[in-house]
């Protein structure tokens, strides 16, 4: 599962963090990161709301 | 021509349900009509009594692909507000950022954005505690207070007047002037537009004040920000300053506060919810994001269409007034099961209560702070709260408000 992050439009809202604090981080810099770059299926149903429910529609899947 | 010929376009509308009148919802949010509206018209055209009508929105998804598309409803055409503004008062209000589209909104929430991020209001943690524990402190003796004005206003009053450089001594000042402008529908604030007017001039001069005692000593505060910040080389007038207080005030602080009190209502009505939460505190997240899919503080926003489109197969006309109503959205069928229950333990809760979008409150991780440490606070000293009189609702279309809700409990040591 691979997962893009657009940093024009995260604002660090770090909704995906709470949804999904195992793939999820925001950090420092005010901007989620990703913890591992490719998450198992185990944890697509949590990725996948992560991705529907930022604010900002700054996540996507690219497969 | 538009306004007849939109009207007579859209007679096809359902149930009608007075959904703009302050006194629906005095009673209490009227679940019973949105559930109603949901399932035979989630898209129906509504009358108001100052405009040809408009489009209530009632279903969770329509409100997330209605507030992700800004370019085809737009929050600055005709404001986010509900109510029909007069030409001099629409441009004043089109200023708020609340009712900006982008590409000027990214810009100005960009300013205050940074004073938002988890990183910061995780500082705020210890400070915040504090301020809980001396609101607790302060009725603790007493075995029974106004649950509304002595502690859910007092936590979200102090750390928005401290984030802003508001000196302590001004926050009952603050309180008087967000009741005011937000109650104007409400007897006990204000019975008429000159006084929301008054109170608004009031706090821009206050604001005007606070501004210049801030060019004399800058600080940490936003407001010292605003005053630095620029917006395409420009720094803000004087206009977009004062806006921008009125709107941090507001927003810190009505809809942290109505939460709390709707929070804590919601315990009470749910013992049995309330023990699970007592007996493990690990749920406290869950019941914070459930508390506030419950009570959706904010009932409605409003977007105008920029062009003829479609919602749910229902045509949209350039320029149709478009309601999204939350709490509606917070309870459909389709999203959460068993969307009646109150289940401090709900997951997943994909509820709207903070909106979603460009506009997704700006101030949510300050809001679920301030909303998770009073509770876990009261859980562990006043866990035996309960009513001892009647619920006073605030009346408003906007709000879900309560003004008093007099409780009682165990007394204990401050």
């Amino acid at each position: 599962m691979k997962i893009v992050i657009d940093y024009d439009r995260c604002e660090g809202n770090a909704v995906c963090e709470r949804v999904c604090p195992e793939v999820f981080q925001v950090k420092e810099d005010d901007r989620a990161h990703l913890r591992i770059e490719n998450p198992g299926p185990e944890l697509r149903a949590k990725v996948e709301a992560a991705v529907r429910r930022c604010p900002r529609q700054a996540l996507s899947l690219a497969d | 021509m538009d306004a007849q010929s939109t009207a007579t376009q859209h007679t096809a509308a359902g149930p009608d349900f007075n959904l703009l009148s302050p006194d629906t919802y005095v009673p209490g949010v009227p679940h019973e009509a949105f559930r109603t509206l949901r399932n035979t018209a989630p898209v129906s055209w509504q009358k108001d009594p100052e405009s040809p009508g408009f489009w209530a929105i009632t279903k969770h998804a329509d409100v997330v692909t209605i507030s992700r598309d800004p370019k085809t409803f737009s929050s600055h055409r005709r404001t986010a507000m509900l109510m029909e503004l007069p030409p001099d008062s629409l441009a004043e209000t089109q200023l708020f950022m609340i009712n900006a589209d982008p590409p000027r909104h990214t810009k100005l929430r960009a300013l205050v954005n940074k004073g938002f991020t988890p990183r910061m209001v995780a500082r705020l943690e210890p400070h915040v505690r504090d301020i809980a524990n001396a609101v607790i402190d302060a009725v603790a003796q007493k075995g029974e207070c106004d649950f509304v004005t002595e502690v859910a206003a007092e936590l979200p009053l102090q750390v928005i007047a401290e984030m802003m450089g508001v000196p302590l001594a001004d926050r009952r000042a603050l309180f008087s002037w967000s009741n005011r402008m937000i109650g104007q529908d409400d007897p006990e604030y204000g019975t008429t537009e000159d006084e929301a007017k008054r109170a608004s001039l009031e706090v821009y001069m206050y604001a005007n004040q606070l501004a210049a005692e801030r060019r004399r000593n800058p600080g940490e505060d936003l407001m010292s920000v605003l005053l630095n910040a620029e917006v395409d080389g420009e720094k803000l007038t004087e206009m977009e300053f004062d806006v921008f207080f009125v709107l941090l005030m507001i927003a810190g602080n009505e809809t942290t506060r109505n939460l709390i009190s709707g929070g804590m209502l919601a315990l009470i009505d749910h013992p049995e919810q309330r023990a699970r939460l007592l007996k493990d505190r690990s749920l406290i997240n869950t019941a914070v994001d459930e508390m506030l899919r419950w009570v959706s503080p904010v009932m409605a926003f409003r977007r105008t269409a920029t062009r003829d489109t479609e919602i749910r197969g229902q045509k949209i006309r350039e320029g149709d007034k478009v309601l999204m109503f939350y709490p509606s959205a917070n309870r459909d069928e389709e999203v959460f099961p068993e969307a009646d229950r109150f289940d401090v333990g709900r997951t997943p809760n994909d509820h709207l209560a903070f909106g979603i979008g460009e506009h997704f409150c700006l101030g949510s991780n300050l809001a679920r702070l301030e909303i998770r440490v009073m509770f876990e606070e009261l859980l562990r000293r006043l866990p035996d709260i309960e009513l001892a009189g009647p619920v006073a609702r605030l009346r408003s279309n906007f709000i879900n408000g309560i003004k008093h809700m007099p409780v009682k409990f165990t007394p204990k040591a401050a």
